[in-house]
């Protein structure tokens, strides 16, 4: 069971279908990367997980705890980091996790110390400047300050990096990755290469559903498609390899440029020892046989096409 | 109510930061000192504008030309001022989303509505406390030995629909989400109450009856029981605003 559940959840705006019967699991101390386009309801699912949004049917339970619309008691298990965290603009830092503390309930001398440890965490401990004064970036890692206050047992994410710069992007993935191992990170994004750095799990929301979903390494290995790349010495023989009649069939497919010959067989029987073996009875020697590795894009593509 | 306390600190915090409290408070002192002495003054100004052969017999000033500017500032100027700067109450906040963080911390939402009409309610008091504080102590300096009737339960009507508005302000905030549209349902409200008063069997228990009957009930033309009515009709529609105001925002999407 996992720290988070979410079973076939419904929503939609006016016409507008978003979630059709989502359904997703996030394993405890996890980084879960919840990924999909602009407007395939990441957000709307995050709102909907802290309780701001009312699903139109399905349920959302927090640490076994049943999530109610409105003012939900399961939100303090929860840490949230909105995509473009907005804050009082007339407050220096430590007045704002000072508010949100009292608001928690946290004792006096834990506010203080609690915040002072968190803004040294993201960098911001020596910042006396007014929150209005502050960067996109430093808004982001105080959004983390905030966020973490509470010691939640799950940090929510909305595109935490997609409106900062590389720089940005790095401090912001290095924070979450400190935060690792004390939380469970769901963390939504449409930047694949932040999920590839950070994320162990990975859910790509599609058409309103989970069209993929595991751990990086296991949807790696299940949409391992039989694919390699040859490339031989000269043209010729690539030629000559592209031409040979046992490769004519329908679940095999050629594709040549130059020296490089691309075979992708839809067969499991038509696979690396087959190539291999073929090769050793034309006793033709490629410089390089390389096995694809399917990428997080084009699994991506794949899916959402 | 979880953070009932915090967030009502933040609220007075944010007035006093985003200058609204000084404007209230300048605002209250200057006309304040104003009225009485304005009400002192009026006839000689005018005296001196007269020229040869125009004579204008005017009366002297008394203690009730004091408290005549009184009500007629805070009536009109005060209560405009204070519709318009509490007007934009819930739509900053909406608008920018700053309560979302505060609210997946756990901050209940019935305690943002009654902490934000607790602030308001407490920055109207101290601004008819002022402004009332340095009109009485200065007209008691300027008109020595005279008195007005009914003077404090005449004021306590005003701050009553003070209240009554506040409540309008803060339901139609939490409705329209746009400082706008809380301005315009406001005014709907206030128009709707003074075009009812056009019915005299309306008045004994129209709210705006309370800030109208000032000046009657300082010289004795009207007696406090009655306006028992139009108290008691503000005091039930303030609490049953706020109230609306919960449950609205209670199911309010954000």
């Amino acid at each position: 069971m996992g720290i988070l559940e979410v079973n076939r959840l419904y929503k939609s705006f006016g016409s507008h279908e978003v979630l059709k019967g989502l359904d997703m699991d996030v394993p405890e101390h996890s980084i879960f990367g919840f990924v999909g386009q602009n407007g395939a309801g990441k957000t709307t699912t995050m709102k909907i997980i802290l309780g701001l949004l009312k699903p139109d049917s399905g349920s959302v339970t927090v640490c076994g705890e049943k999530v109610t619309y409105g003012e939900t008691r399961t939100n303090r298990f929860i840490g949230f980091l909105p995509d473009v965290p907005e804050f009082y603009g007339y407050m220096r830092p430590l007045e704002y996790l000072k508010l949100c503390g009292e608001i928690t309930g946290i004792e006096k001398n834990r506010i203080r110390s609690r915040s002072e440890e968190l803004l040294e965490l993201v960098g911001l401990k020596n910042e006396k400047k007014r929150i209005g004064g502050f960067s996109r970036g430093m808004k982001q890692r105080l959004g983390i300050a905030q966020a973490l206050l509470n010691e939640p047992r799950i940090l929510i994410c909305d595109e935490p990096t997609s409106a900062l710069d590389p720089v940005g992007r790095k401090e912001i993935l290095d924070i979450l990755l400190a935060a690792k191992g004390k939380t469970t990170i769901l963390f939504s994004t449409h930047i694949l290469s932040d999920v590839e750095r950070i994320c162990d799990h990975i859910a790509v929301l599609h058409g309103g559903r989970l069209a993929l979903c595991g751990t990086l390494s296991e949807i790696k290995e299940r949409h391992r498609y039989n694919g390699f790349v040859l490339e031989f010495g000269n043209e010729e023989t690539a030629s000559m390899f592209y031409d040979i009649e046992e490769l004519k069939h329908p679940s095999v497919n050629m594709s040549r440029d130059g020296n490089t010959v691309t075979v992708l067989t839809g067969d499991r029987g038509m696979g690396g020892n087959f190539l291999l073996d073929v090769l050793s009875r034309r006793r033709i020697v490629p410089l390089k046989f390389t096995v694809l590795e399917p990428t997080l894009e084009s699994l991506f593509m794949e899916v959402v096409r | 109510m979880n953070g009932y306390a915090a967030f009502l600190k933040k609220e007075m915090y944010e007035f006093a930061k985003t200058y609204r409290l000084i404007i209230m408070l300048a605002l209250s002192a200057v006309f304040g000192i104003a009225n009485p002495l304005v009400a002192k003054l009026t006839p000689e100004i005018l005296e001196s504008l007269m020229t040869d052969g125009i004579v204008i017999t005017i009366p002297e000033p008394t203690v009730y030309d004091s408290w005549q500017q009184f009500f007629k500032n805070a009536t009109q100027m005060g209560l405009i001022v204070m519709v318009i700067l509490f007007s934009g109450v819930m739509s900053t906040e909406l608008a920018k989303g700053t309560l979302i963080n505060l609210l997946t911390k756990g901050l209940s939402r019935a305690a943002v509505i009654l902490s934000k009409y607790t602030c308001m309610v407490l920055v109207w008091t101290a601004s008819i406390v002022l402004s009332f504080g340095l009109t009485y102590g200065y007209t008691l300096y300027l008109f020595p030995g005279e008195e007005a009737s009914n003077l404090l339960f005449s004021v306590f009507c005003l701050w009553l629909f003070g209240l009554f508005l506040q409540a309008v302000i803060l339901l139609s905030a939490v409705i329209t989400k746009t400082g706008y549209g809380c301005l315009l349902i406001t005014s709907a409200a206030a128009a709707a109450c003074m075009i009812a008063d056009i019915i005299p069997a309306a008045h004994r228990y129209n709210p705006v009856s309370l800030a109208a009957d000032n000046m009657a009930l300082i010289t004795g033309a009207a007696e406090p029981s009655s306006l028992c009515y139009a108290i008691l009709v503000s005091c039930m529609f303030s609490v049953i605003f706020v109230l609306l105001s919960l449950s609205v925002f209670r199911k309010k999407q954000l």
